[in-house]
């Protein structure tokens, strides 16, 4: 479903030349659930970022469900985005003066759908996660974690086959990150491939796949254990 | 979508209450101050006969010697001399086909004292048009009450006038006088006919004196000139030094001027015309009138007359440039009030990225939101351009018919708002669209 070749990100300013990513190479399959660790600065984010194409990758090849993302125009990957993307952010990012019934309609009106269909797809999502007696309340109405569960309603509302989340946990205490974690698994489990960037030992551990992005490149978990453990010890050490 | 990014729009002015109002403000005064200016040009400039403006023709004869030097930019003069306007005025050119009549008239302006010769009302002075009966069609004129003077009329030089709606109104009360008598200095005249209110923007008929005024009260026949002795209250300059020592000398002059008229309505005619102007003029100078190796005139159609006499001068046009250079300056300011409020924004611009809007659509988006702004503020413009427009007309009598907004210029008003509203907003725009999301995803 996803296969990175030998991607790489360098951020060029006047004088410094950053290599976000090297030679990263990934295969992902449909339906799985993967957690993304690693230090910070170590590109998990800009990963991720690149699958959702939210930046453009400088070298290697991206493809989608076999389409090459990096010769598709800005108006062809933002429909990419919108038909096979849903993103879940740390923040929420929540749109702050629409309601909850308005900020999951968001995609949908880029989806171009039709109202009644948004309006269903809504009520579904918003009662999916729990929500539903909420639509009209405002995000600042709503405490962390339920905005957190109106950010996956809304990634989930254009059915997405591909969700991405970078620390869906990470604004959240421990109860509500498990329930917005059990959220997941739940999704999971009815066929949308998940990426989840984490710090959360606990969490990654309940994913099916690990795998470790240090110095912009990756470290597979059995990798991890066999030949990196130094490295990755090391900057875990860092990390702390 | 459009109704999508109108609601967007909508919500993110009422979001910055204070800076949509001080741009909506700054729009309004630019656009109020503008149309103020573009709408008294726009009157001054235009076509003020469209029906017919191609069809009417005022006439010029060069009737100078070689070198002899006239204050118009080609040298020629603006008028007729009375002695070739009343020529042209009794022209029969249906001789040889008797289906062609062409439509013409000489003029000129003369004041009087109007009274009743009662004690009831006191005397008041009024400009009046001394003109041929044909005036009136040609200048599509309509009756309230009568009509203009019969031809056997004019030709019998009877004291006979038309008033219009307004004077009528004021010695008569608006009812039905023809028939009934004033006094034009000591001479009675009879009503024959009150003439529609004429509410013209240019007096294109005769800009000699004020374009801008309003037409004549009063018209009576142009045979009354001769044997009344009326003066004009026109210009009386000439080129050539000659004795002038009674009425009939100063009628055979070249210092007594008017403006002459004609319709056309063909090519034919225009010709025809031409021909005969080319034929008098060729036959004065071998009369030994005046020294010409070249015979020269001009018939210019009324747009054409009015561009030629500079009827809208070029401090209006410069006028016009100013207050767009105003409003400019008030774009300007919009502009960076956009700038800080659209990037401001930038991280909610993130998001709707990530949830699958291309820039393009971003980008519209944020057009359509300033052209809110615009529809907003040009319509608080065209209050503002009302107000501009009262102080004209009470500052100046003239402008009375001018300084006005006809439907043209208050649908033109938020159009230009929305376009200089999307000309401001289009950098803001185009810089809040091609920010990469990602930096904000992470940030907010």
């Amino acid at each position: 479903m996803l296969s990175m070749k030998n991607i790489s990100k360098v951020y060029q300013t006047e004088k410094v030349q950053t290599h976000a990513l090297r030679d990263f190479n990934l295969e992902v399959a449909e339906g799985e659930f993967i957690a993304v660790t690693g230090p910070s600065g170590s590109g998990k984010t800009t990963f991720l970022n690149i699958a959702g194409m939210l930046e453009p990758h400088t070298g290697g090849q991206y493809m989608l469900d076999g389409i090459d993302v990096g010769k598709l125009s800005d108006n062809q990957t933002a429909d990419l985005r919108n038909q096979k993307i849903g993103f879940i952010f740390q923040g929420f990012n929540l749109i702050p003066d629409l309601n909850l019934f308005e900020n999951i309609e968001v995609p949908l009106r880029y989806a171009g759908i039709k109202s009644a269909e948004r309006k269903r797809r809504i009520v579904e999502c918003l009662e999916k996660v729990g929500l539903a007696s909420r639509a009209k309340h405002l995000p600042q109405q709503l405490s962390g974690g339920q905005q957190q569960r109106v950010a996956i309603a809304r990634a989930l509302a254009g059915k997405p086959r591909f969700l991405l989340a970078d620390e869906p946990t990470g604004n959240l205490d421990s109860l509500m990150a498990r329930q917005v974690m059990e959220l997941l698994e739940s999704i999971n489990e009815e066929g949308a491939t998940i990426i989840m960037v984490t710090h959360d030992a606990e969490l990654a551990r309940r994913a099916p796949r690990n795998i470790q992005v240090v110095d912009g490149q990756l470290a597979d978990f059995t990798l991890y254990q066999n030949k990196t453990i130094e490295a990755v010890a090391n900057a875990t050490a860092m990390e702390v | 979508m459009l109704f999508y990014y109108m609601d967007i729009g909508w919500r993110s002015l009422r979001r910055t209450p204070l800076v949509s109002i001080l741009m909506v403000c700054a729009i309004a005064i630019g656009i109020g101050i503008t149309m103020t200016s573009l709408s008294v040009y726009h009157m001054m400039s235009m076509d003020p006969i469209p029906a017919k403006s191609d069809r009417l023709f005022a006439v010029q004869l060069n009737t100078m010697d070689d070198n002899t030097d006239w204050w118009s930019d080609d040298n020629m003069p603006f008028q007729l001399t009375f002695k070739d306007a009343m020529h042209l005025h009794k022209l029969k050119l249906n001789d040889r086909d008797e289906n062609i009549d062409i439509r013409k008239t000489a003029m000129l302006v003369a004041q009087f004292a109007v009274h009743m010769n009662n004690d009831e009302m006191a005397p008041f002075l009024a400009m009046t048009r001394i003109a041929g009966r044909e005036f009136f069609p040609m200048f599509e004129r309509e009756f309230v009450y009568g009509s203009s003077w019969s031809q056997e009329q004019e030709n019998n030089a009877e004291a006979v006038i038309v008033i219009n709606q307004e004077l009528n109104e004021r010695l008569f009360g608006g009812s039905n006088s023809v028939g009934k008598e004033i006094y034009l200095d000591d001479t009675p005249f009879r009503i024959v006919g009150v003439m529609q209110q004429w509410d013209i923007h240019t007096k294109f008929y005769d800009v000699n004196n004020g374009p801008f005024d309003s037409p004549e009260p009063i018209f009576m026949p142009i045979t009354l000139v001769e044997p009344n002795q009326i003066d004009t209250a026109g210009n009386t300059n000439g080129w050539k030094y000659g004795d002038i020592n009674s009425w009939e000398d100063f009628l055979q002059s070249e210092n007594f001027w008017l403006q002459f008229w004609v319709e056309l309505d063909n090519k034919q005619e225009t010709q025809r015309f031409e021909d005969y102007l080319l034929a008098y003029l060729t036959e004065e100078a071998t009369k030994g009138r005046f020294e010409r190796e070249v015979p020269s005139f001009s018939v210019r159609d009324v747009n054409n007359w009015l561009d030629y006499r500079g009827v809208v001068s070029e401090d209006n046009k410069v006028l016009v440039g100013l207050s767009f250079l105003f409003l400019a300056v008030c774009l300007a300011n919009i502009l960076g009030l956009l700038l800080g409020k659209f990037l401001r924004r930038a991280p909610e611009v993130g998001v709707r990225r990530a949830l699958g809007a291309s820039k393009r659509q971003v980008f519209l988006q944020h057009l359509v939101e300033v052209s809110i702004l615009g529809l907003l503020g040009g319509s608080l413009g065209i209050a503002i351009a009302q107000l501009g427009l009262w102080g004209v007309r009470t500052t100046s009598g003239n402008y009375q018919a001018l300084a006005t907004m006809d439907l043209g210029m208050l649908l033109a008003a938020p159009a230009i708002a929305i376009v200089s509203c999307i000309i401001a907003g289009l950098y803001p725009a185009w810089l809040v669209c091609k920010t990469q999301p990602a930096i904000y995803l992470k940030t907010q």
